[in-house]
């Protein structure tokens, strides 16, 4: 189902520190990258966050689980969100 | 409250506090209501930095012979410095979005001129305001693009809120008269010149997508009151009912 604002999904990616990983924290939907930034930023704001980074959900490509729930990103399968 | 008008520099910090507490209020009508979820979010926290950003101007009148608690908690509405664009709810998501670009975008810019002055307050604690306006500025952006670009009903309304928000902004933003040349005077905050040319550095390419050539828009003085720095008539009561906390007065613990 196509979202009413046409939106899609960004994975929102944080880290606390320089020298920690970038850890997956959740995600917002957004009709374009602009929003999607603003959106993460207003909405994951618990922590003094030292960088986040925002991924479409469609560019996440399985590596070792094709049946997983990005399976749909894999070439060749469809459309991508 | 002093019963004389402002000095230049009071007036100045309560034309900018109270148009943030102002616009606040106004974001915070549309933490439910707005186009989706995340959106509301954003409105939630954007009033919360208005209200905070609110907050920190006020304090800055104590050192300026003012009761922060009194001008906060019991001035009328006819007492308020706020930006005449901000006096009635916001009727659409239109004038949501505009306020943001038009009346967030002027109040950036005379922070920015304010910081960049002499005044010490200012110069420590503006740039953290403007840090966060950031994202202010990009969220206006995004949905006034958005809006503008789907043309029809969306872009009329969203260039009728703009036109009809801009000539009272403008003469908020530039008073042009001589309590605001005292503080250019004084290196307080930049010349009306310098602060118009800001405003449309940052606002022109943003307008023109609903058809607005932000430089041919006069500022609207009419009925100018020179010691609220502002047009006639006062923010609604159910705003300032709400700035002030009447509701919670009896919880107020001296």
């Amino acid at each position: 189902m196509t979202p009413p604002l046409g939106e899609s999904v960004y994975e929102v990616f944080a880290r606390k520190s320089r020298g920690e990983p970038l850890r997956h924290i959740g995600y917002v939907d957004a009709p374009g990258v602009e929003l999607a930034r603003v959106y993460a930023w207003k909405t994951y704001d618990e922590e003094n966050w030292f960088e986040m980074c925002v991924v479409p959900r469609g560019a996440v490509i399985p590596v070792n689980r094709p049946e997983g729930p990005w399976a749909r990103n894999l070439p060749g399968e469809g459309d991508e969100r | 409250m002093t019963a004389n008008a402002p000095a230049p520099l009071s007036r100045h910090i309560l034309t900018l506090a109270d148009t943030k507490r102002l616009l606040g209020i106004r974001y915070s009508d549309w933490i439910l209501g707005s186009p989706s979820i995340e959106t509301g979010i954003a409105a939630s926290s954007m009033a919360q930095d208005e209200w905070g950003h609110a907050r920190l101007l006020y304090a800055m009148l104590k050192k300026q012979g003012f009761d922060p608690f009194e001008v906060e908690h019991t001035r009328p509405a006819d007492r308020y410095y706020s930006a005449p664009a901000l006096d009635r709810p916001f009727a659409d998501w239109a004038d949501f979005t505009a306020a943001v670009v038009v009346v967030d975008g002027a109040l950036a810019v005379a922070l920015e001129s304010f910081a960049d002055g002499n005044f010490a307050l200012a110069r420590t604690r503006v740039p953290k305001m403007l840090a966060e306006e950031e994202y202010h500025r990009q969220f206006g952006s995004a949905w006034f693009a958005r809006l503008a670009e789907a043309g029809g009903d969306a872009k009329a309304r969203l260039t009728g809120s703009a036109l009809a928000m801009l000539p009272s902004t403008l003469a908020w933003l530039l008073p042009g008269d001589d309590v605001y040349e005292d503080l250019v005077d004084g290196g307080r905050v930049w010349s009306g010149e310098r602060v118009r040319k800001r405003c449309e550095d940052r606002l022109s390419a943003l307008l023109a997508r609903a058809g607005i050539t932000l430089a041919d828009v006069e500022p609207d003085r009419a009925g100018w009151d020179a010691e609220r720095r502002r047009g006639p008539g006062s923010p609604a009561e159910e705003a300032v009912e709400r700035a002030r906390g009447d509701r919670n007065r009896d919880l107020f613990v001296e």
